[in-house]
């Protein structure tokens, strides 16, 4: 048995140490917002963070995460309390399809942790190894850049607001 | 703006509940029956909507959501005629069931960018006539003229009085009175959703991670198959050797399937390490030979054999070139396409003795439900397909290769299977975007002005593959499978043939610009290769030809591209005026900067006009891409925000295509595997992009494809402002063998 920490919450897993983490945290701990698209590290739709920093799941065994936390996007915000990058992905209407957005909002999370104020080539650099088959890369863009500036800390989403998006 | 149920409520949107609660709201009735269920109260009024006394209204979406938008367009539109705030309402997928028929296809197909088109008067009146049921309920109730009340956020209200009844305390009422029709719509001046700005209905969920893909999907009792299928297509197992692999941990079943071997495991991970254990035989089959090189060797013998069958002949062109002052010829090829949706292929099929559950994205549940049919004998009432989002589509999920291969192993297992795709079964065994080689002749006069254009184009044809999997779908249910076979077999025959494919030529033939003698033809030739719709379709082919050898035209003549085109377009005005403001957006004559060229195309595809400006630098001799100003007529505009986000999309998909996207083959073995060999464009390599949608009162258009055809072409011609290089095959490659 495996001992994971997910989100704050422990988990006993009964998985072989090389399963990958990706596929212990969407079948054993039934938490599927994190997604399969490559397997290969190539596309980046399975990144969680372990430790705070991003890292592709499906290349990385579970028993490296032993013992370390890990984050998913269940875990990054929800709609009463969201990141301040959920908020903003929701006001420059970003996602399409959705598949890719989960390993978007992760790996963006985690390079605003570690660099406030990314400039433009530090946010292409950091996250062009997401991929997105729909081309929700300039709103992500956007919506990094808008984050990075706001300089906030915790935002909470204000469910009843206008719903309008900015033009 | 009160929302009477939280949204949160509906940000889990999970395909298993939604199937559940559907067949509770779905009576067997079809559209137009008012169906009151006394046990839950809930009332629908027809098909697509259904009211609960606690107020819930829901919308079955019948077109699938593959993020170009229906989720929030279809919404939005009965939406407005209801007086209901778009946000307020839970939307439901639509199961298989003619009452959400595509009506531009007598099936339940998304594609073709058609539906907003298609939906938009029947959605729009169903809303008008359900909110009028509900004014004449409350009319009635207050004993007063419906002419004095008005609907707003799901309330009527008796205007003279005040009083209001919201509409889920008028459902029992509301069943009981003759149906309403023909209640007089909104003109556009009323909208109050229509045309603003709204966010994406689906956007939360998404954001959250709380959107439920088929992929996601787990049920009790589930294993999970890993398939191993010919390297060659069309090839057959010989044998195999699973006496390591059933020996792995978690492995139930090793077994010969339909579309390979199987290995059946508790889960993905342990069912993919256990198929690299089977060893196994194959026969390759007649396609081992077949490499990309003979291929398109093919293609060339093919139109020097034949000419090909007229597609459209406008005055005689081979006479017109024969007294032309200057003729151009050249070659054009495009290689084959692979989908690569984010999410790869999966299904969960759950098949019983008298029923069968089926979880999978899909653009054609009806499609699916003959499908599974004829794999289990189930009848189609007994067959239950869950749509769910789809991370990604572009046509893919048209074809149910992956719920055939789900359903025969659940049957053979006698327990509930999902199947997943890896991402190398998903590229090697998809079914492409055509490859096609492409012969243009074009002759002008003494003032540069283009007299003839030629173009032959040679290629195989999607359809006549096809049409077998779509035939099961329009003919009745009791046809016995052994004719429908037949007739597909039949019909795929005429296709290319007797019927023209039009996705072959589409693009091609449609030319606008005044040419007096224009002949176009078409060679049928098809390698074997298995092929399928991709985002465009015969556009993301043929606009390339147009607009490059167009361009190509326009220097031979020593004309500017813009203006000559300007030139040309003398009959076609919407079409001119997007080009006048692409040129105008994208400040055509005058680029950012000195190192940067500029190229430009417009091309109609799917009723939508759109012309593109693309902005580049040449940079270590790689192309890159600096912008695109876009510019968009698709009519009315049900959502600003997603046309653009759609024109966006269209771009960074198309520019994948035109500096990247080749699918090759070697040894009759598709050559590329995953994203290092079939590169998707990266955040850092899109360029900025600028869209105007143009004003316009005309009957919505779509936006999911035309976005793309234009980028290849305006990306080629200006690669050839900057360089002098003409580029005549795609993949756009600097330095590559001219035609």
């Amino acid at each position: 048995m495996l001992s994971l920490t997910i989100n704050e919450q422990s988990y006993e897993v009964d998985a072989a140490p090389d399963t990958p983490l990706l596929w212990v945290i969407r079948d054993f701990v039934k938490l599927t917002g994190t997604k399969f698209g490559c397997g290969k590290g190539l596309c980046g739709a399975c990144t969680v963070h372990l430790d705070g920093i991003a890292i592709r799941s499906c290349i990385t065994p579970v028993s490296a995460a032993v013992g370390r936390p890990i984050t998913t996007i269940e875990g990054l915000g929800n709609e009463q309390q969201p990141h301040p990058l959920q908020s903003a992905w929701l006001e420059h209407n970003v996602p399409q399809c959705g598949y890719c957005q989960p390993g978007q909002l992760m790996q963006a999370s985690s390079l605003l942790a570690s660099n406030a104020s990314p400039t433009e080539d530090e946010i292409k650099s950091a996250m062009s190894g997401n991929l997105c088959r729909c081309g929700t890369y300039p709103r992500i863009l956007k919506a990094i850049q808008q984050v990075a500036a706001s300089n906030t800390t915790a935002m909470f989403y204000d469910a009843t607001a206008p719903q309008d998006v900015k033009a | 703006m009160t929302t009477t149920i939280s949204r949160r409520q509906f940000i889990r949107v999970s395909a298993t509940a939604a199937g559940g609660l559907l067949i509770a709201a779905q009576l067997p009735a079809c559209g137009g029956s008012k169906n009151l269920q006394a046990d839950s109260g809930d009332f629908s009024p027809n098909a697509f909507l259904t009211f609960s006394e606690q107020g819930e209204i829901t919308f079955t979406l019948p077109r699938a959501e593959m993020g170009q938008g229906t989720y929030t367009g279809l919404t939005t539109i009965i939406a407005e005629e209801l007086e209901v705030d778009p946000q307020a309402i839970a939307i439901l997928f639509a199961p298989a069931d003619k009452a959400y028929n595509n009506p531009d296809y007598y099936n339940q197909m998304t594609g073709g960018s058609n539906s907003i088109k298609v939906h938009f008067s029947p959605l729009s009146q169903l809303g008008a006539d359900t909110r009028q049921l509900f004014i004449n309920a409350a009319a009635e109730r207050l004993q007063v003229s419906p002419g004095e009340c008005e609907a707003s956020n799901a309330l009527v209200t008796h205007t003279p009085s005040g009083r209001q009844l919201p509409y889920r305390d008028l459902l029992t009422l509301a069943a009981t009175l003759d149906g309403v029709e023909s209640t007089p719509l909104k003109k556009p001046a009323q909208y109050k959703y229509i045309g603003k700005q709204r966010q994406r209905l689906d956007a939360a969920a998404k954001t959250f991670g709380q959107a439920e893909f088929a992929i996601d999907v787990a049920i009790d009792n589930m294993l999970v198959a890993a398939i191993a299928r010919p390297p060659v297509f069309g090839g057959k197992l010989i044998r195999f050797d699973a006496s390591s692999a059933e020996t792995m941990p978690g492995v139930h079943h090793v077994l010969a399937v339909d579309a390979g071997v199987a290995v059946v495991a508790d889960n993905y991970w342990q069912a993919q390490q256990a198929l690299q254990a089977v060893i196994i035989e194959w026969d390759h089959g007649k396609l081992a030979g077949l490499s990309s090189d003979s291929l398109f060797q093919h293609y060339r013998d093919a139109a020097d054999a034949d000419t090909g069958d007229k597609v459209r002949r406008d005055g005689n062109a081979s006479k017109a070139l024969a007294f032309a002052s200057k003729v151009i010829e050249a070659e054009y090829t495009v290689p084959f396409l692979a989908h690569a949706t984010m999410e790869p292929q999966n299904c969960v099929a759950h098949v019983q003795a008298d029923r069968c559950d089926i979880w999978v994205p899909t653009q054609g549940p009806d499609l699916a439900t003959v499908i599974a049919s004829n794999i289990t004998g189930l009848s189609h009432d007994q067959i239950h397909i869950h749509s769910s989002f789809l991370g990604g589509g572009f046509g893919r999920r048209i074809l149910h290769d992956y719920l055939a291969e789900a359903v025969s192993i659940s049957s053979a297992i006698g327990q509930p299977v999902k199947v997943i795709w890896s991402r190398e079964d998903d590229i090697a065994h998809d079914s492409f975007r055509p490859a096609t080689y492409n012969r243009l002749k074009a002759g002008l006069n003494e003032e540069g002005e283009l007299l003839a254009w030629q173009h032959q184009i040679v290629g195989p044809s999607i359809m006549r593959q096809f049409i077998p999997n779509m035939l099961g779908a329009h003919v009745p249910e009791a046809m016995p499978d052994a004719l429908v076979r037949f007739l597909g077999k039949t019909a795929g025959k005429a296709m290319g043939t007797v019927i023209a494919d039009g996705s072959c030529t589409e693009g091609a033939d449609d030319l606008p610009y005044s040419i007096p003698n224009l002949d176009v033809r078409y060679v049928h030739v098809d390698a074997g290769v298995p092929l399928l719709y991709w985002r465009s379709v015969g556009h993301s082919q043929n606009a390339f030809m147009v607009e490059s050898f167009l361009d190509e035209a326009a220097h031979a003549a020593g004309s500017d591209p813009y203006q000559f085109r300007v030139g040309l377009l003398k009959e076609d005005p919407r079409r001119r005026a997007v080009l006048d403001k692409a040129a105008e957006l994208g400040n055509w004559g005058n680029p950012a900067a000195g190192n940067r060229f500029q190229g430009i195309a417009v091309h109609k595809s799917f009723g939508s006009y759109v012309a593109q400006v693309a902005e580049i630098e040449i940079i270590n001799e790689q192309i890159q891409v600096k912008h695109i100003s876009c510019v968009v007529d698709c009519g009315l505009v049900v959502n600003p925000d997603i046309v653009r986000m759609q024109m966006e999309s269209g771009v960074i998909f198309g520019l994948t295509a035109a500096l990247y996207g080749e699918i090759t083959h070697r040894d009759g073995r598709v050559e590329q595997s995953n994203f290092h060999d079939y590169p998707l464009l990266r955040m850092n390599e899109t360029p900025t992009i600028s869209v105007h949608i143009m004003e316009s009162d005309e009957a919505p258009s779509g936006v999911g494809e035309p976005g793309v055809p234009p980028v290849l072409p305006a990306v080629a011609n200006a690669v050839f402002a900057a360089t002098g290089q003409r580029l005549r095959k795609a993949p756009l490659r600097l330095g590559q063998a001219q035609g």
